[in-house]
C-alpha cells in the first residue's frame, strides 16, 4: 500500500533537476556583472591590471578548456579571473599524482609563471593549485573581450597553456 | 571624453590575485606559536606524567611547525628585494630562525625555546623597519 506519487526513474529525475538548476542559474548570472576591471597580475601577459573586459555571463556550464573566466573564489567569496586548463572528467597531472574531475568541476589557473610572480614578490599564485577544483556553481561568466586600454582592445581568444 | 570614460567603465573588480589578498603579514603570528612551544616545555619540566608528557610532545612538534610555516610565509611573501638595502642579514635572520624552530623541536630545553623568541624579536625589528607595522596592523581599539 503505497500512496506516493509515482517518481519519475532517475536518470529522467535528474534531468530534470539539472535543467531547473540550470534555468535558475542563468537567471541569478544575467544579473551580471558585465563589465569587470582586473586587478593584480597573475594573468600576465594576456591580462594586466587595470583591463577593461567583457564577461558573458549567460553560460551555465564551464566554458571550453583554454577560456577565460570569472569566478568567486572557494575561500574568499572574491570575483575571480583564471583561465581554465582542465574541465569537467578532464585529468589533471599533479606533482604527487593525478586527480579526475568531477563533472561539474574545472581546474582553473593563472597564466603567469610562478618564477616570474615569486621573483616579482607577489607571492604564490592563488589558483586551483591552492584551493582545488572549482564547482560550476561558482563560475560567475567568461571573460571574452578586452575593451580597455585603446591600443589593446581585442577579443580573449581560448588558447592552450 | 571624461563622462564617456565612467560610463563605460566597469563597475566590478576582479582579482587575479597572488597569494594573501589582505597584504597581512606579521611576526605576532610565528612569535605566538613560538610563546606556546615555550610554554610547553616549561609545563613539561613540571609534569612528569608519562601521558601528559606525550600529548605535549606532539602538540609541541604541531606548534612549531606553525611557528615555521608563519616564518617561511613571512620570508617569501612579505619581504621583498628592496627591503634587503635596509635588513642586509634579512636572509639570515630567516635561515637561523627557521632553524632555530627545527632545533626547538628537537630539544626540551628551555634556552633554546627562549632563543627562538628572540630570533623572532629581532625579525620583529627588521618588520618595522620595512614599514610593516604601519602597513599592516589595524590598530587596537583601546591601547
Amino acid at each position: 500500500m503505497n500512496a506516493r506519487k509515482p517518481r519519475p526513474a532517475a536518470g529522467l529525475r535528474r534531468l530534470r533537476d539539472r535543467g531547473a538548476t540550470r534555468r535558475a542559474g542563468i537567471i541569478a548570472r544575467a544579473r551580471g556583472p558585465w563589465r569587470v576591471v582586473v586587478s593584480e597580475s597573475s594573468m600576465a601577459p594576456t591580462i594586466l591590471p587595470g583591463d577593461w573586459l567583457l564577461v558573458d555571463p549567460t553560460t551555465a556550464r564551464w566554458p571550453r578548456r583554454g577560456s577565460i573566466v570569472v569566478f568567486r573564489e572557494p575561500d574568499s567569496d572574491l570575483l575571480a579571473i583564471k583561465r581554465l586548463v582542465a574541465g569537467p572528467g578532464d585529468r589533471v597531472e599533479l606533482d604527487d599524482g593525478h586527480l579526475i574531475l568531477g563533472d561539474d568541476e574545472a581546474w582553473l589557473v593563472s597564466d603567469a609563471m610562478t618564477a616570474e610572480l615569486l621573483a616579482a614578490g607577489a607571492g604564490q599564485p592563488v589558483d586551483s593549485r591552492r584551493y582545488g577544483p572549482v564547482p560550476v556553481g561558482a563560475l560567475v561568466g567568461r571573460a571574452w573581450l578586452r575593451y580597455g586600454p585603446m591600443d589593446r582592445i581585442g577579443r580573449l581568444a581560448p588558447a592552450r597553456r | 571624453m571624461f563622462r564617456v570614460r565612467s560610463f563605460l567603465a566597469p563597475k566590478a573588480t576582479v582579482h587575479a590575485h597572488c597569494d594573501l589578498p589582505c597584504g597581512v603579514y606579521d611576526p605576532e603570528q610565528a612569535r605566538i606559536e613560538a610563546e606556546s612551544v615555550y610554554r610547553i616545555i616549561e609545563k613539561m619540566g613540571a609534569n612528569s606524567d608519562p601521558t601528559f608528557t606525550a600529548r605535549a610532545i606532539g602538540i609541541k612538534e604541531k606548534q612549531a611547525d606553525l611557528a615555521k610555516h608563519h616564518l617561511d610565509v613571512l620570508w617569501h611573501d612579505y619581504f621583498k628585494p628592496e627591503h634587503l638595502e635596509k635588513v642586509p642579514n634579512l636572509h639570515e635572520l630567516f635561515w637561523n630562525a627557521t632553524k632555530q624552530v627545527s632545533k626547538v623541536k628537537a630539544s626540551t630545553d628551555l634556552a633554546e625555546a627562549k632563543k627562538l623568541l628572540d630570533m623572532i624579536d629581532e625579525i620583529d625589528a627588521a618588520w618595522r623597519a620595512t614599514g610593516g607595522n604601519e602597513k599592516t596592523r589595524i590598530q587596537h581599539a583601546t591601547a
